[in-house]
């Protein structure tokens, strides 16, 4: 299932790649999310995100890897990994999509435009359709993305026990950034 | 009497901080690994810890994702992205470029693995996030 999607992922990219567009990437992304609750605050960082964006089609996708959050809390680390997202039986979320208005950008002009993305995103295995708005900012032919959304934990079957309903919110922010350079 | 219930709801009390404040020393605030330290729960070459992954993605991650292991081979690159420093190991050309082993390295080793020379012969050790489709990611990684 997983290495179908990754084939699917891979295959549009190569296609429009014969199509003589270009596929921006990085390897060094960063996301990072943010619940905020009565009891504490807890954000997590992630910056080996793998991001890739075809500047003609406006398709866009990014994997990551959960193991590589990082926590203040060593606790906190261990309870994501273990009992939440559960990353020894799903390692990798993904998303999988499209810029809409990838044509209102001029890639030869600095500048920032405001678009809307539109695709799926797979965390442990369950995939929902996300519509989320965002940046993209081209300095000097490189493409930086960015944008902010929040997603509801018991969507992607991220259950929380009522003992840590205090500590941690249903409804988590994430926040998207990736410095994209041509292939 | 009286004496007696005082002695015990103090010896109750700092028995109570003793309890609160190991909970919030070694439990809430427990300190994270230190990798440097771990002992390697695998010793292999780069290589064969990347193909393990390309071979069966599904076993290779049973095996190895979160364990700390200890790789060898040969440098390709040394990347400074922001305040990380990267060392790969690379196998294959693929669709996002050459695949391979990435290594972040941990703060301490950052100045070291910067004067790596490419093609010099290393060994290292991290810990296994996972294998993103195009690398096998090694995190908080140290040369030895």
């Amino acid at each position: 299932m997983k290495m179908k999607k990754l084939i699917f992922l891979f295959s549009i990219l190569l296609i429009s790649h014969a199509a003589f567009s270009q596929v921006y990437i990085t390897r060094n992304g960063h996301i990072r999310f943010f619940s905020q609750s009565p009891l504490e605050n807890i954000e997590a960082t992630n910056r080996q995100v793998n991001a890739a964006l075809n500047n003609s089609t406006g398709e866009f996708a990014f994997r990551l890897l959960m193991r590589a959050f990082s926590f203040e809390k060593a606790l906190m680390q261990e309870h994501f990994n273990d009992n939440f997202v559960e990353s020894h039986k799903y390692p990798n979320a993904m998303f999988q999509g499209n810029v809409l208005n990838i044509e209102a950008i001029n890639l030869k002009v600095n500048g920032q435009y405001n678009v809307t993305v539109e695709g799926d995103l797979t965390i442990k295995d369950v995939t929902r359709k996300i519509r989320e708005p965002g940046t993209l900012t081209i300095k000097d032919g490189v493409i930086i993305g960015e944008s902010v959304f929040k997603i509801n934990l018991a969507d992607f079957n991220v259950n929380i026990p009522n003992r840590y309903s205090r500590n941690i919110a249903s409804e988590i922010e994430i926040f998207v950034n990736v410095e994209l350079r041509e292939r | 009497m009286k004496r007696n219930w005082k002695f015990v709801l103090l010896a109750l009390l700092i028995g109570l901080s003793a309890v609160g404040i190991y909970t919030y020393c070694f439990v809430y605030n427990k300190p994270h690994r230190d990798f440097e330290k771990e002992p390697a729960a695998f010793t292999l070459t780069a290589e064969a810890l990347f193909s393990a992954f390309v071979t069966d993605e599904a076993s290779a991650e049973t095996e190895y994702i979160g364990k700390v292991v200890k790789v060898s081979g040969r440098v390709d690159s040394v990347e400074q992205i922001d305040d990380l420093v990267i060392v790969s190991f690379v196998f294959e050309e693929g669709m996002f470029g050459p695949m391979g082993v990435r290594c972040t390295m941990l703060e301490t080793h950052r100045a070291k693995a910067l004067e790596l020379e490419k093609n010099q012969n290393i060994v290292l050790k991290g810990y296994c996030a996972g294998f993103t489709g195009n690398d096998v990611i090694l995190e908080h990684c140290s040369l030895q």
